[in-house]
C-alpha cells in the first residue's frame, strides 16, 4: 500500500488543525480590516466550509482504513512536555468510539458551516460567527479525537469558550451578554471536576492518556472513584444533567445554527461521550454508576416536565434534546454503553435538522401536543414548578454567578483601595530626582523601582568603569554557583511538577 | 368632563385608546401590511412622526447620516435639498440674514455640515488629524461660541441641576415611567426583571399551540392564573423580595381594584394616569400589543381570555413592586416614589454625576470614573465627598462639553459656507449669534423631514421625466393576441414589463391582486376556509375546491394519503419533543432521513425540493379538481355561515365591475389571463409578509382561478351581455399563480381549454415561460448570493433553489423596492424600465368622466399600498424599534409571533432582512386623471383626505389627453410640473440592468412598445 495512506492516521492532527487555522486567518482578516463587505463573505464562508469539509474528507479515509484494516487505536504523535515517570503527550484515540463520533460531528459540522453561509449573510457579526464556529468544531474534534485527557480538556475549553462567544452573538442585548456569562461561568464548576480528574491522574497514574486510564488496575476502588467523581462533574456540567442544567436553556440566545449545533446537536454530548471514554473507569464504582442513573432520571424528569408548559420553540426543544441526553446518561449507569452511543449519533442528527427548521414550526405542526394527564394537567404548583424551571436558574444565579461577580468586584474594590495606592497609577508619577526629570515615579513600587535603578547605575558604574578583579565580580561569581546548583534542583521531576501545578493554579 | 366619569368608564377609555399607540399587528400566521403608526393617521405626516417619536422613542425619520451618504453617492442633489425647504415651507428663504448670505444657503450648510458633534475624546482626535491637514483649526471658532453658550450659566451649578432633575421628575406619567427615571438615575432597568417575571406567564396565557401544559386556572383570566402560580412562586424569596408573596396573596380578586390600589402609590395624580397606563404598555409594545390584539378579536384565539385589564394589573403591580425594591437599593434604606424627588433635590451633586452619564460629549475618564462611582452605589454607600468631588470635576467638563460641541457646529457651517475664520472675526456678534441661531433653529424632526423630501424629490423628478418623456410614446394596441390581467403589485412590474418585451402583442392590466372576488376559500385540502379578499373586507361568500366528477373516489383516497403522510409528520416533529416513550423511538426512526435531508437541502437545495414535492405528489396522487362555485339562490350570509358560492347575477356584478374598472370592456383578445400571485420560501415564519396583501397576505391564485372559471361559464357571458358588456365567443379566461420567489406559474384547468385555443395557449404559456426566467435574471441583480449576469435559465435555477433553501432569511426581497404607484392606462407607463418599484393598477380615465371608478381604486387600492410603503418605511427607520431585527435570533413563540432568543419583547413588523435594501420613502401616487376630478374626490371622500391631505401618501395627477403632471400640495394646492423629459434609452430591460445592483433610474425600452 501507499506509505501516504499507511500513515494517514498520523495526519488526523489536521481536523482541528485546520479549523483552527482557518479562525487564525479569518481573525486576522477582521484584526486587518480586511473582513469587510459582503465582497468578504465568500472567503470567510468558503475557508471554514473547506476546512470542516477536508476534515470531513479525511475522518472518511480514516474510517474506511480502519474498516479495512482495523482501527489505529490510540496514537502517540508527538510530546508534549513531561517529566520523570509522567508525561503529557500530543495523541489521538482512533478507535470506533472516537471515530464514529468525530465523523458524525465533522458531517454536521460541514453542512451547518453550509448553512450558516447563507442564513448570517451581511450580519455585523458575520466573521464573527464563523471565527467562534470554527473554533468550536475544533475544539470538539479535540475532545472527540484527544489520545489523552489533557488535550481533551483543551478542546473542551475551546468548546465553552465558543459558546461563551456565540451565546453573546447579539452583545448589545443585556439578556444575551447576561446569559453568555452564566453559561460560562456554570461551566467552570465542571472544568474544576475534569481538573480534579486531570490532577488526580496525573498524581496516581502518572499520565493523561485515555489508555493509561482506561488500564487502571492498580488504582483503588476508593482513588477510582475520586478520580472518576471528577469527570462525571465535568460531563454532567456539559451535558446539562442536575445540577447544572439551568445553564442549558438560557443559551438559546445566539443565531438559529448555533443554537442547533452546540445545544441541540453536538455540544451537549460531550458529556456522554466523556462518559464512554471512561467506561472501563466506570465499571468499577458501581456506585457512581448508580449516581449517573439518578442523576440521568432526575434530570430526564425535570426535562420532561419543563418541556411540557414551553410555549417557544427552541426552549420547547432544548428541553426535548436535554431529555434524550439525560436518558443516555441513565444508559450508560445501566452499562448499556452501546445503546448510548447508538442513541446519542441518532438523537444528534435528529435534533440538528429539527433545530434548523424551527422557524418553519408554524408550516411543520398543526395542532397542540396532547395534554399530560388530568393529576399532573390541574395541579397549580407542578406547573408553576415547571414554569420557574425549578428555579435552578435563579438558584445557580445565587449560588454561583453573584458570588463570582461580587468577588471580582471586591478584588477591584482591594485595587482601587489598596493596590492602586501602594503601587500608583501609570501617568501619575513625580520626578524622583530633579535633576533627571525624565525618570518619573508614583507609588511604593514606583520608588522602589526608581531606586533600584539607581542602585543598579551604581553597581553598572563600578563594575565597567572600575574595571575587573574587584569586588564585584568575584561576588558574581559566586553567585553564578549558587545559580547552577539551584538550576539542579528545579530540574529534579518533584520541583518541576510544583512549577507546573503552580502554574495551572494561576491559570485558574 | 372625562374625569367625573367613573373610574371603570374611564379605564376602559383608556385601554380603547392604546388601540391607537400599540402595534395591531395580528398573531404572524396572518401577518398583512399596514400603516405601522395607523393610530397616529389622524395627524398631518410630520406631526405624527414627532409625536411618535416621543411617545415610544423611536427614530422616526432616517438618520442624517444615512441622507448625507445618499447627497454623496448622488442620490440626492443639492438642487434637492434647496426645493425641499421650499417645499417644507421656511418664511423668507432668500432674504439675506448675515451679510450676503441668505437664510437658505445657512440652512442649506447647516443640513450639509450635521449638528451632531463628536465626543471630547474624539474631537480631540479631529482636532489633531484633521486641523493640520485642512488648515481649518475649530479652536478659532471657539471664542464667538462661548459668548452663546454662556448665557444660561450665570446660576451656579447647584440651581441648573435643580431645575434639570424637576424638569425629569415631571416627565413621569407624561414621556417617563418610574422605570425611565429610575433607569436614568441608576443604570438599571426594573423591565429586565419585569420581563423576565411576566414574559413566561404572558407567553403561556396567549399561547396557540405550542405548550402541551397550560395554567390551571387560565379560564379566569390572565390576572387570576398569574396570582395562582405567582403565589407558589419561590423566586420572589431568592430575589430578596420576601414581602412580595404576602402581597400577591393578598391582592383583591378584581384586577380593577388592584389596579385602583396600585396606581395612586405610583401618581397621586388622577390626570396623569391614562398616559403612565400608556408608557407603560409602550414599554414593552410587541407583548402589550398582542394582548390587546387578542382581547379585541376574541374569535381568533383558543378560547382563553385575554383582556388587558388583567394585564395592566400585573404590570402595574410588578412595576410598583421592583422600583420599591430598586429605589430601596438606591437610597440605601426605604423611599417611597413619593419622596424620590425630594431625595435628589437635597444631593444635587449626587444627581449631576448620574445624570452626567447621559450628557454627550464628556470626556471618557470622566465618564469612566462617573459610572464608577454609581456602580459602587449599586453595592454599598458612597460618601458625599465623593459625589462632590466628581461633580466639581465634571461641571467645567459639562460646560467645554458644550462650548466645543457648539463650536464644532460652527465651524462645519462656516466650511460649508466657505467662511473663514477670519472672515468669521469680522462679523459682529449679532450676526455670529443670528449665523448660529438660523442654523440650529431647525429641530432634529424638521432637519429629518427636510432630508426626506429631498429624498423623495429626486425620485419624483425622476417619475415625472419618465412619464412625460413617455407620453409621446403612448399608442394602443389594435389587436392584442392575450390580455394578461396582473396583481398590482410592484414586483409584477417587472413580470410585465418582461412579457410586453417578450410578446409585444400582448396587453397586460393591473389590479388588486383578489381580482374583484372577495371570497372564502376552501381547497381540497384545506380544513378551514380561508378568506382571500382585502383584511377590511369580510366575504360571505364560499368557493370550494371539489373533485373533478368522477373522481370523487380518487379524492377520498388523495386526502386519506395525504392526512396518513401528515399525521406521521406531526408525530415525528411533535412526539420527539413531547413524549417520553414515543419520543426517542421516533428520534431514532426520522435520524437517518432528517440527515440525508438536511445535507440534500444545504448542498443542493433545488433538487432536494423538487424531489421533496415529487414525493409528495407521487404519496399524495393527484386529483382532478373543479370549483363549487355556482349557488342556486342568493341566501342571507355571514362570513361564519357562508353562502357555498355566488349566484348567476352576483357573478355577472363581480366580473362586470372588475372588468370595467380595469378598463377591459371590449377589444378582448383570444386568451385572458388572470394572474394571481404568492410566495413559496421555506424555513420563513414571516412567509405571509410576501405573499398578496390583497389577499389578506395569501396566495391568491383561488382569486384567478374562480375569476376566470366564472368568466367562462355561458351564464355569465349572457348576463354580461345584457349590460352592453360583450365577450365574444374566441375568447377565453385562464387563471393561473405566480410565485414571486420562485418565478414559477402553476396554471389551473387547462384541461378546460376547448381545443381551439390550443395553438394561443401553447404560444402563451411559452412567453410567460419567457418572461418569467427574464424576471428572475432582472430579480438575481439585487441578490449578492446570486449568480452576476445570469442567463434566464441559469437565473430561474438560482432563485427556484433559493425558493426551497431552507438557510436562505432572504427568499426574496418582498416589497423591498416599493417607491410609487401609477393609476391609468397602461400606455402611460408601458416601454419604461421603472425597476419593480411601482405599483400598477390600471385604470381607463376616458370611460369615467365623473371619476366614480378612480374614487373606488383609490379608496380600495390607496391604503393598501400606503399600508406597505408606511409599514417598509417605519420599519426601515428604526428596525430596532417598529421593525422585529434580524431574522437569524428569531424564534417562535406560542404560534402567534416571534422573539430574539428566549426572553425578549414580541417582535412586531417586518425584519432587517426584508428592509436592508428598501428606500424609506412615502408612496407616490400618480393618477391619469385632471386634477379637477381628482379635487372633488379629495373633497368628498374623508379616508382619502386623511391619507392625502396629512400627507401619507403623495398624490400627482397625469393628464390624460396632454403631457401635463399636477403635484398635490396640501399647503399650496396642485402645483404644475416642468422639467427636463430626457431620459436613456435602451433595447431591453437587460440592457439597462445588466452588472448593476443598486436601485436604477427609469429609462426607456424601445422593444417594449409595439
Amino acid at each position: 500500500m501507499n506509505p501516504l495512506f499507511a500513515h494517514l492516521h498520523d495526519w488526523v492532527w489536521l481536523v482541528p488543525g485546520l479549523l483552527l487555522f482557518v479562525v487564525v486567518i479569518t481573525g486576522a482578516r477582521v484584526l486587518l480590516g480586511r473582513a469587510q463587505g459582503d465582497a468578504a463573505e465568500p472567503l470567510t464562508a468558503r475557508l471554514s466550509s473547506l476546512a470542516a469539509f477536508g476534515g470531513l474528507l479525511l475522518l472518511l479515509s480514516i474510517d474506511a482504513m480502519a474498516l479495512s484494516q482495523g482501527a489505529p487505536g490510540h496514537r502517540i504523535l508527538g510530546h508534549w512536555f513531561g517529566s520523570g515517570n509522567w508525561a503529557a503527550t500530543i495523541s489521538f484515540m482512533l478507535d470506533p468510539l472516537s471515530l464514529t463520533l468525530a465523523t458524525l460531528t465533522a458531517l454536521i459540522g460541514w453542512l451547518v458551516v453550509r448553512f450558516s453561509a447563507n442564513y448570517l449573510h451581511r450580519e455585523a457579526g458575520f466573521h464573527r460567527f464563523f471565527i467562534g464556529l470554527s473554533f468550536f468544531l475544533a475544539g470538539i474534534q479535540l475532545v472527540l479525537l484527544a489520545g489523552n485527557g489533557l488535550l481533551a480538556f483543551v478542546g473542551w475549553e475551546m468548546c465553552g469558550m465558543s459558546s461563551f462567544l456565540l451565546i453573546g452573538y447579539a452583545w448589545h442585548r443585556p439578556v444575551a451578554t447576561g446569559n453568555a456569562l452564566f453559561a460560562f461561568v456554570t461551566n467552570r464548576g465542571g472544568d474544576a471536576g475534569f481538573l480534579l480528574g486531570l490532577g488526580l491522574a496525573a498524581a496516581w497514574l502518572g499520565g493523561f492518556e485515555w489508555t493509561a486510564l482506561a488500564n487502571a488496575p492498580k488504582l483503588s476502588v476508593g482513588n477510582d472513584r475520586l478520580l472518576v467523581i471528577g469527570f462525571v462533574i465535568a460531563a454532567l456540567a456539559k451535558s446539562a444533567q442536575l445540577p447544572f442544567s439551568a445553564w442549558l436553556s438560557r443559551a438559546l440566545e445566539g443565531p438559529t445554527p448555533s443554537s442547533a449545533i452546540f445545544y441541540g446537536a453536538v455540544m451537549v454530548h460531550a458529556g456522554v461521550y466523556l462518559m464512554l471514554r471512561l467506561e472501563p473507569l466506570l465499571v468499577q464504582v458501581p456506585d457512581v454508576m448508580l449516581g449517573l442513573v439518578v442523576v440521568g432520571a432526575l434530570t430526564a424528569i425535570y426535562a420532561w416536565l419543563c418541556g411540557l408548559v414551553q410555549t417557544d420553540v427552541k426552549s420547547a426543544l432544548i428541553f426535548a434534546t436535554l431529555f434524550q441526553v439525560s436518558l443516555m446518561f441513565v444508559a450508560i449507569g445501566l452499562g448499556w454503553t452501546t445503546l448510548a452511543l447508538v442513541h446519542l449519533c441518532l438523537h444528534a442528527a435528529w435534533r440538528l435538522w429539527q433545530f434548523l427548521v424551527a422557524p418553519s414550526w408554524l408550516d411543520l405542526t398543526r395542532q397542540r401536543p396532547a395534554p399530560p394527564p388530568a393529576w399532573l394537567r390541574n395541579n397549580s404548583l407542578l406547573y408553576t414548578v415547571a414554569v420557574q424551571r425549578f428555579w435552578l436558574d435563579k438558584l445557580a444565579q445565587t449560588l454561583m454567578v453573584e458570588p463570582t461577580a461580587g468577588f471580582s468586584r471586591d478584588l477591584r474594590g482591594l485595587e482601587e483601595h489598596f493596590i492602586d495606592h501602594a503601587i500608583g497609577q501609570p501617568g501619575q508619577g513625580k520626578a524622583v530626582h530633579h535633576e533627571r526629570p525624565l525618570v518619573v515615579a508614583d507609588g511604593l513600587p514606583g520608588r522602589l523601582l526608581a531606586s533600584a535603578s539607581d542602585t543598579l547605575q551604581h553597581i553598572e558604574y563600578r563594575l565597567l568603569l572600575r574595571g575587573k578583579g574587584g569586588s564585584a565580580e568575584k561576588l558574581m561569581h559566586r553567585a553564578g554557583a549558587y545559580l547552577r546548583t539551584l538550576e539542579n534542583l528545579l530540574e529534579q521531576p518533584r520541583y518541576l511538577m510544583m512549577a507546573v501545578m503552580a502554574t495551572f493554579v494561576v491559570i485558574l | 368632563m372625562k374625569s367625573e366619569l367613573p373610574i371603570r368608564e374611564r379605564l376602559a377609555h383608556w385601554i380603547a385608546h392604546l388601540a391607537h399607540v400599540l402595534p395591531a399587528q395580528a398573531p404572524i400566521r396572518d401577518f398583512v401590511h399596514h400603516n405601522t403608526l395607523h393610530g397616529f393617521q389622524h395627524l398631518p405626516f410630520a406631526e405624527a412622526l414627532t409625536a411618535a417619536g416621543a411617545l415610544t422613542g423611536a427614530t422616526t425619520w432616517w438618520p442624517e447620516a444615512k441622507f448625507r451618504a445618499c447627497l454623496a453617492s448622488g442620490r440626492i442633489t443639492r438642487d434637492d435639498l434647496a426645493a425641499a425647504l421650499d417645499e417644507f415651507g421656511v418664511a423668507d428663504l432668500d432674504a439675506p440674514l448675515v451679510g450676503a448670505l441668505t437664510r437658505r444657503e445657512i440652512m442649506l450648510a447647516s443640513l450639509l455640515a450635521g449638528m451632531e458633534a463628536p465626543a471630547a475624546s474624539r474631537l480631540a482626535w479631529l482636532r489633531q488629524e484633521d486641523g493640520a491637514e485642512q488648515n481649518f483649526d475649530f479652536g478659532q471658532f471657539l471664542p464667538p461660541t462661548v459668548a452663546f453658550a454662556a448665557q444660561g450659566a450665570d446660576k451656579s451649578w447647584r440651581e441648573a441641576v435643580l431645575v434639570r432633575w424637576q424638569e425629569l421628575c415631571g416627565r413621569v406619567g407624561k414621556t417617563w415611567t418610574w422605570r425611565a427615571l429610575l433607569e436614568h438615575l441608576s443604570g438599571e432597568d426594573v423591565l429586565e426583571r419585569v420581563r423576565g417575571i411576566l414574559q413566561r406567564h404572558l407567553a403561556a396565557h396567549l399561547d396557540l399551540g405550542v405548550a402541551a401544559w397550560r395554567n390551571p386556572v387560565r379560564e379566569r383570566g390572565f390576572f387570576a392564573a398569574w396570582r395562582a402560580s405567582a403565589g407558589f412562586d419561590l423566586a420572589w424569596e431568592m430575589d430578596e423580595l420576601p414581602n412580595v408573596r404576602d402581597e400577591v396573596l393578598h391582592l383583591p380578586d378584581s384586577p380593577l381594584d388592584v389596579l385602583l390600589e396600585e396606581l395612586p402609590r405610583l401618581l397621586p395624580d388622577e390626570t396623569l394616569w391614562g398616559g403612565y397606563l400608556e408608557r407603560l404598555s409602550l414599554e414593552l409594545p410587541g407583548w402589550s400589543g398582542m394582548v390587546l390584539w387578542r382581547e379585541q378579536h376574541p374569535g381568533r384565539g383558543d378560547g382563553t381570555p385575554v383582556a388587558m385589564l388583567d394585564y395592566l394589573a400585573v404590570r402595574v403591580l410588578l412595576e410598583r413592586l421592583l422600583t420599591d425594591d430598586l429605589l430601596r437599593r438606591l437610597a440605601g434604606g426605604p423611599l417611597t416614589l413619593a419622596d424620590l424627588p425630594a431625595h435628589f433635590a437635597a444631593r444635587p451633586e449626587e444627581f449631576l454625576v448620574r445624570d452626567a452619564l447621559h450628557q454627550p460629549g464628556l470626556p471618557e475618564d470622566l465618564q469612566g470614573r462617573a459610572a464608577h462611582l454609581v456602580e459602587l452605589a449599586r453595592h454599598g454607600h458612597v460618601e458625599v465627598e465623593a459625589w462632590h468631588h466628581l461633580a466639581e470635576a465634571l461641571v467645567p467638563a459639562l460646560a467645554a462639553a458644550r462650548h466645543d460641541g457648539a463650536a464644532w457646529q460652527l465651524a462645519g457651517l462656516c466650511r460649508q459656507l466657505g467662511l473663514s475664520a477670519d472672515d468669521l472675526a469680522r462679523l459682529r456678534a449679532d450676526q455670529i449669534a443670528a449665523l448660529h441661531a438660523t442654523a440650529t433653529s431647525l429641530t432634529a424632526q424638521q432637519r429629518g423631514q427636510i432630508w426626506l423630501l429631498a429624498y423623495e424629490r429626486h425620485y419624483r423628478e425622476q417619475l415625472f421625466a419618465a412619464l412625460s418623456a413617455n407620453h409621446p410614446r403612448q399608442a394602443a394596441l389594435a389587436a392584442p393576441s392575450a390580455q394578461v390581467v396582473l396583481c398590482m403589485d410592484d414586483r409584477e412590474e417587472g413580470t410585465r414589463r418582461h412579457l410586453e418585451e417578450i410578446a409585444p402583442d400582448i396587453a397586460t392590466y393591473g389590479a388588486a391582486g383578489f381580482f374583484g372576488l372577495p371570497i372564502l376559500w376552501q381547497g381540497v385540502d384545506d380544513v378551514l376556509p380561508t378568506a382571500l379578499c382585502p383584511v377590511v373586507v369580510s366575504p360571505t361568500q364560499l368557493v370550494r375546491e371539489v373533485a373533478a366528477e368522477g373522481d370523487e373516489a380518487k379524492l377520498a383516497a388523495h386526502l386519506a394519503r395525504r392526512e396518513r403522510r401528515l399525521n406521521w409528520r406531526e408525530r415525528f416533529y411533535q412526539a420527539t419533543r413531547r413524549h417520553a416513550v414515543a419520543g426517542p423511538v421516533l428520534t431514532a426512526l426520522g435520524a437517518a432521513p432528517a440527515l440525508a435531508g438536511l445535507a440534500a437541502l444545504t448542498l443542493a437545495p433545488g433538487w432536494a425540493g423538487e424531489a421533496a414535492r415529487r414525493w409528495r405528489t407521487w404519496n399524495d396522487g393527484r386529483v382532478p379538481t373543479r370549483l363549487a362555485m355556482t349557488a342556486e339562490q342568493a341566501v342571507a350570509a355571514t362570513p361564519e355561515q357562508p353562502q357555498a358560492g355566488l349566484t348567476d347575477t352576483e357573478q355577472v356584478d363581480r366580473v362586470e365591475a372588475f372588468l370595467r374598472m380595469i378598463g377591459l370592456a371590449d377589444g378582448f383578445a383570444p386568451l385572458a389571463l388572470l394572474l394571481g400571485h404568492g410566495s413559496g420560501s421555506r424555513n420563513n415564519p414571516h412567509l405571509a409578509a410576501y405573499d398578496c396583501g390583497a389577499c389578506s397576505g395569501r396566495h391568491g391564485g383561488p382569486n384567478a382561478r374562480a375569476f376566470a372559471a366564472m368568466a367562462n361559464r355561458p351564464a355569465v357571458r349572457a348576463g354580461l351581455a345584457e349590460r352592453g358588456l360583450v365577450i365574444p365567443d374566441g375568447t377565453w379566461f385562464l387563471g393561473a399563480e405566480h410565485n414571486t420567489c420562485d418565478e414559477g406559474v402553476e396554471w389551473y384547468d387547462l384541461d378546460h381549454v376547448p381545443v381551439r385555443f390550443q395553438p394561443a395557449l401553447d404560444t402563451l404559456l411559452r412567453q410567460m415561460g419567457e418572461a418569467c426566467r427574464a424576471h428572475a435574471a432582472e430579480r438575481c441583480r439585487r441578490l449578492a448570493s446570486a449568480p452576476t449576469r445570469p442567463t434566464p435559465w441559469k437565473a430561474r435555477q438560482h432563485l427556484f433553489g433559493r425558493g426551497c433553501d431552507i438557510s436562505q432569511a432572504r427568499p426574496e426581497l418582498g416589497h423591498a423596492t416599493n417607491a410609487a404607484a401609477l393609476i391609468g392606462r397602461r400606455a402611460m407607463s408601458r416601454g419604461l424600465f421603472l425597476d419593480r418599484r411601482v405599483f400598477l393598477i390600471s385604470y381607463d380615465p376616458t370611460t369615467d368622466a365623473d371619476g366614480a371608478i378612480v374614487e373606488g381604486i383609490l379608496l380600495a387600492a390607496g391604503p393598501v399600498g400606503a399600508g406597505i410603503a408606511l409599514e417598509y418605511y417605519f420599519s426601515t427607520v428604526d428596525n430596532e424599534r417598529f421593525g422585529c431585527g434580524s431574522k437569524i435570533t428569531h424564534n417562535i413563540t406560542g404560534l402567534f409571533g416571534v422573539m430574539e432568543g428566549a426572553d425578549s419583547d414580541l417582535r412586531t413588523g417586518l425584519p432587517w432582512q426584508m428592509v436592508e435594501i428598501h428606500e424609506p420613502m412615502r408612496l407616490l401616487v400618480v393618477v391619469e386623471q385632471t386634477p379637477e376630478i381628482l379635487g372633488a374626490i379629495l373633497e368628498r371622500q374623508p379616508a382619502l383626505q386623511e391619507l392625502v391631505a396629512n400627507e401619507w401618501i403623495v398624490l400627482a395627477a397625469k393628464n390624460p389627453l396632454t403631457v401635463a403632471l399636477h403635484l398635490y400640495c396640501p399647503r399650496r394646492g396642485w402645483l404644475p410640473w416642468s422639467g427636463p423629459a430626457v431620459l436613456p434609452q435602451v433595447a431591453r430591460s437587460a440592457d439597462w440592468f445588466a452588472g448593476e445592483s443598486e436601485a436604477l433610474a427609469p429609462a426607456l425600452i424601445l422593444g417594449g412598445v409595439r
